[in-house]
C-alpha cells in the first residue's frame, strides 16, 4: 500500500489486486486507486463494492467472484494484524427469493500476511478452473508472480492433510485450503477455509485457524480451486516505538477488551470460553437445539471440569499477545498427549450442551473432526441440532440415522457423512432442510444463515448483522452483560455502536483486540503503520458503510422485511427455563425495526434504492 | 448484615466459588468487591438478586450478589 505525502485523500492511497482468470489459466496484477475510505481500509471495505456490482442470480456460477483479501493492517507489525478475508455471493445464507446472499468470513495466522509480502493486496478468483488446481502466489524481482499449479493429488486430504502436504512442497510458504467438505460443494454448502498456522508447522498437530461463515469453502470447491498458497519471507516491518506503544495499550486492561480474551493464568479471562459459565449462570447457555433445561449438566463443559480429563493449554496465532486459543491435549502421565481441538465458545457449546453431550473429550472429537472436513462448526451443528430436535419430535418417523440428544456416535456418524457430501439434508444448512420438512419454527437461523452459540430470545441484534450473528453486529451478550431491553436501548446499540464491528473485517485486526474500531487506539495503529492520519471520525464513517452497504446487498438479493425476524419459536413458546428479561415478542420486532429502519434511511437511501423493504404482517 | 456471594468463572481462582459474607449496612457493591480483592476492572457483569446492577448500588441484607469476569463473543 503506498501512502499520500500527507492527509487522508482516499484517492491518493493505492492498492494492488490480482485477478485470476481461473477458466482461462491467466492472471493480470494491477495499481488502483482508492475511491474511499472503505477501499483504503480494505478487506471487505473493497471486496463488498466488488460484489455490489455484480448481478449474481446463483452462487455456483462462473461470473460469482471470490475475493480474498486483506486489510490494511494485515502484515503490520500492529498486534493481531493478521487476517485475511473470503467475501462472494454464499451458497448457503440466501433469500426467500432464492437468491444468494453476500457473505464474508474471516480468519487469522500468517497466509494474509504472506500473501500481503508479495506484494499484493487482494486476489479476485474469476470463472472456473477445468481441472483441481491450487494458486501459488510469490515476491518475484519485478513484482507478484502468480502460477496455477495441479491439485488432484490434494483431493480427498482433511484440511490439515493438505496443508502439510502443502507445506513439504512449499516450506517458505502459508496456505488457504479447503477440507473435503468444500470439495462437496454440491452438497455441503457450509465449507470453511482452513488456514494453515505456524504453530501447525511447528508441531505438525492439526491446528489450523478458519474462515468458517457462509461456504465460502465451498464456493473454492465449485470452482475447483483447492488451495491457495503465498510464499516467501516474512517481512513484518519493525515495530516502530509508535507501534510498541499501540501493541501495548491493545494489551492493557484499560484498552477495555483484549484482558477478557487472555490466559487464566495470567489474570485473563480465558477466552471465550467464560461466556459458558456466564451464560450457564442465567440459563442461556444453548442445550438441546437451543433450548436450555435448566439441568446442570452443561457444567460438564465448564473449564476446571474439562480440565479433570484433558490438558489445556492457552497458545496464540503468530506474534499475537492476547493467546486466547484454548487449546485442549488428551492427558498423558509425561503431560500433554494428542491436541484434540481448539475451544472457542461456539464450536465448544454447539457441538456439545447443545447436541446434549456435554462431556469435554467427545465434544473435542466433534469440533476436530469438523475442522478437519473442513466444515463450518457453526453451521454444521446447528443443522445438526434441528436433526435431532426433528427426530425426538418424530420418534416414529425420524430423519437420516434417527440420532437424538445425547447420542455421540449416531451425531458424529452424521457429521462424518455430511462432511464427506453423502448428507445433503444437512449440508445445506438449517434454512432448506427445515423448510422441505415444513417445521421451521425451531429452525435456529436468521436469514439462511445459522445461529451461533446465542439464544436468539436474546439477541434481536440477529436480525441486523449482515454476515454472522457475532461477526457483524455485536450485540449478541448485551442482555447477560448490562440487562439492556429497551427499544431505545437495542435501538442506540445496533444503529451506532453494534454495526462497527464490521470495520475490524475491513483493517485487518482481530476483534479481540476487544475495542471498537472507531477507538483512539486503531487511529493511532493506522498512523503507526502506514502512517495515514485517519481519525475516529473517518474509521467510524468507513466501518458504519460498510456496514449498510452489506444491508443494501442483503435487498439486492430479495430480501424483504418479512425475512428480518427470528426463529418462531422464540414468540410461540418462550423458554421459562431462561433466567433473563423475557422481551423479544412479534410486536417488539415489529418496533425496533421500525426504529431502526428510520436511522439507517438517510444513509441507506443511496446505497439500496428499494430501502425501505415494505413492512410485512412480520 | 449478611449477604450471598456467587463467584463466577475466573474470579474463582484464589477465591471461592459461594459464600456468605458479613457486611455493614449501606455498603456498595465496590466495597464488597474491593474487600474480595478484585479490581473492579475485572468485574464484567453484576448481578444483585437476580438484575444488573452498578458497583455503586447499596447491599441491603440477604442480597444475593454475582459477579462475572468481562466475556465476550466470538
Amino acid at each position: 500500500m503506498a501512502a499520500p505525502a500527507e492527509g487522508l485523500d482516499p484517492a491518493a492511497v493505492t492498492f494492488v489486486r490480482c485477478t485470476v482468470d481461473l477458466g482461462a489459466g491467466t492472471a493480470r496484477i494491477e495499481r488502483l486507486r482508492c475511491r474511499n475510505l472503505e477501499d483504503v481500509l480494505g478487506g471487505v471495505g473493497r471486496a463488498y463494492q466488488l460484489l455490489a456490482e455484480r448481478d449474481i442470480r446463483a452462487a455456483y456460477c462462473p461470473e460469482n467472484p471470490l475475493v480474498v483479501s486483506t486489510g490494511l493492517l494485515t502484515g503490520s507489525a500492529v498486534m493481531t494484524g493478521l487476517r485475511t478475508y473470503f467475501s462472494a455471493y454464499s451458497p448457503l445464507k440466501h433469500s426467500d427469493r432464492g437468491l444468494p446472499a453476500a457473505m464474508w468470513a474471516a480468519g487469522s495466522d500468517k497466509f494474509g500476511a504472506r500473501l500481503k509480502w508479495t506484494g499484493i493486496d487482494e486476489v479476485v478468483f474469476e470463472g472456473r478452473s477445468p481441472r483441481p488446481v491450487y494458486a501459488l502466489f510469490r515476491a518475484g524481482p519485478s513484482g507478484p508472480q502468480v502460477q496455477l499449479l495441479p491439485a488432484e493429488r490434494l483431493l480427498g486430504l482433511d484440511t490439515h492433510r493438505k496443508i502439510m502436504a502443502l507445506h513439504q512442497e512449499h516450506p517458505d510458504a502459508h496456505f488457504a485450503v479447503i477440507g473435503p467438505g468444500g470439495e462437496h460443494y454440491e452438497s455441503v454448502y457450509m465449507g470453511a477455509v482452513a488456514l494453515s498456522t505456524e504453530n501447525q508447522f511447528k508441531s505438525g498437530e492439526d491446528k489450523c485457524r478458519f474462515a468458517g461463515r457462509g461456504g465460502m469453502g465451498s464456493v473454492m470447491g465449485y470452482k475447483n480451486l483447492i488451495a491457495l498458497a503465498a510464499a516467501g519471507p516474512d517481512q513484518v516491518p519493525p515495530a516502530t516505538p509508535e507501534v510498541l506503544e499501540v501493541n501495548k495499550t491493545l494489551l492493557k486492561p484499560k484498552a477495555g477488551g483484549s484482558t477478557r480474551y487472555q490466559p487464566v493464568r495470567q489474570g485473563g479471562g480465558g477466552g471465550t470460553w467464560a461466556n459458558l459459565e456466564v451464560m450457564q449462570a442465567f440459563r442461556a447457555a444453548p442445550e438441546n437445539n437451543f433450548r436450555p433445561k435448566a439441568h446442570q449438566a452443561v457444567e460438564g463443559l465448564f473449564r476446571r471440569n474439562v480440565e479433570k480429563d484433558l490438558e489445556v493449554r492457552s497458545e496464540a496465532c503468530f506474534r499475537c499477545g492476547i493467546r486466547c486459543h484454548n487449546n485442549v491435549f488428551e492427558r498423558t502421565p509425561e503431560g500433554p498427549g494428542r491436541f484434540i481441538a481448539k475451544f472457542d465458545y461456539e464450536p465448544l457449546n454447539l457441538f456439545g450442551s447443545n447436541l446434549g453431550l456435554h462431556d469435554g473429550p467427545q465434544t473435542a472429537e466433534l469440533v476436530k473432526l469438523a475442522d478437519n472436513l473442513g466444515l463450518d462448526a457453526i453451521s454444521a451443528a446447528t443443522t445438526l441440532a434441528y436433526v435431532l430436535d426433528y427426530n425426538e419430535r418424530h420418534p416414529d418417523a425420524p430423519l437420516l440415522n434417527g440420532a437424538t440428544f445425547g447420542q455421540f456416535e449416531r451425531i458424529r456418524d452424521l457429521l462424518r457423512r455430511t462432511g464427506e457430501g453423502l448428507l445433503p439434508e444437512i449440508g445445506r444448512g438449517v434454512k432448506r432442510l427445515s423448510r422441505n420438512l415444513g417445521e421451521t419454527a425451531y429452525a435456529m437461523h436468521v436469514k439462511g444463515l445459522e445461529l451461533p452459540a446465542f439464544l436468539p430470545e436474546t439477541n434481536p441484534g440477529y436480525i441486523f448483522a449482515v454476515a454472522g450473528g457475532h461477526m457483524s453486529m455485536q450485540t449478541q451478550m448485551l442482555l447477560a452483560k448490562e440487562g439492556k431491553t429497551t427499544l431505545e436501548e437495542w435501538t442506540g446499540v445496533i444503529t451506532r455502536l453494534g454495526l462497527l464491528q464490521a470495520g475490524f473485517d475491513a483493517i485487518g485486526l482481530c476483534k479481540f483486540t476487544g475495542v471498537w474500531i472507531n477507538s483512539e487506539v486503531i487511529a493511532r495503529a493506522v498512523q503507526a503503520a502506514t502512517g495515514l492520519p485517519m481519525t475516529t471520525g473517518q474509521l467510524e464513517q468507513a466501518a458504519r458503510r460498510i456496514y449498510l452497504r452489506g444491508l443494501a446487498l442483503e435487498w439486492k438479493q430479495g430480501y424483504t422485511d418479512a425475512e428480518y425476524t427470528l426463529p418462531d419459536q422464540v414468540f410461540q413458546d418462550p423458554n421459562p427455563a431462561v433466567q433473563l428479561p423475557n422481551f423479544v415478542t412479534r410486536e417488539y420486532v415489529r418496533d425496533l425495526k421500525r426504529r431502526v429502519w428510520a436511522a439507517f434511511a438517510p444513509e441507506l437511501q443511496e446505497l439500496a434504492p428499494t430501502f425501505p423493504p415494505k413492512e410485512s404482517a412480520c | 448484615m449478611r449477604v450471598k456471594v456467587k463467584l463466577h468463572a475466573s474470579l474463582q481462582n484464589g477465591r471461592f466459588e459461594e459464600g456468605d459474607l458479613q457486611v455493614a449496612e449501606l455498603t456498595p457493591v465496590r466495597g464488597l468487591v474491593q474487600r474480595l480483592g478484585i479490581p473492579a476492572g475485572r468485574v464484567g457483569i453484576l448481578v444483585v438478586n437476580g438484575r444488573h446492577a452498578r458497583l455503586d448500588d447499596l447491599l441491603a441484607p440477604e442480597d444475593t450478589v454475582a459477579l462475572f469476569p468481562p466475556v465476550g463473543g466470538g
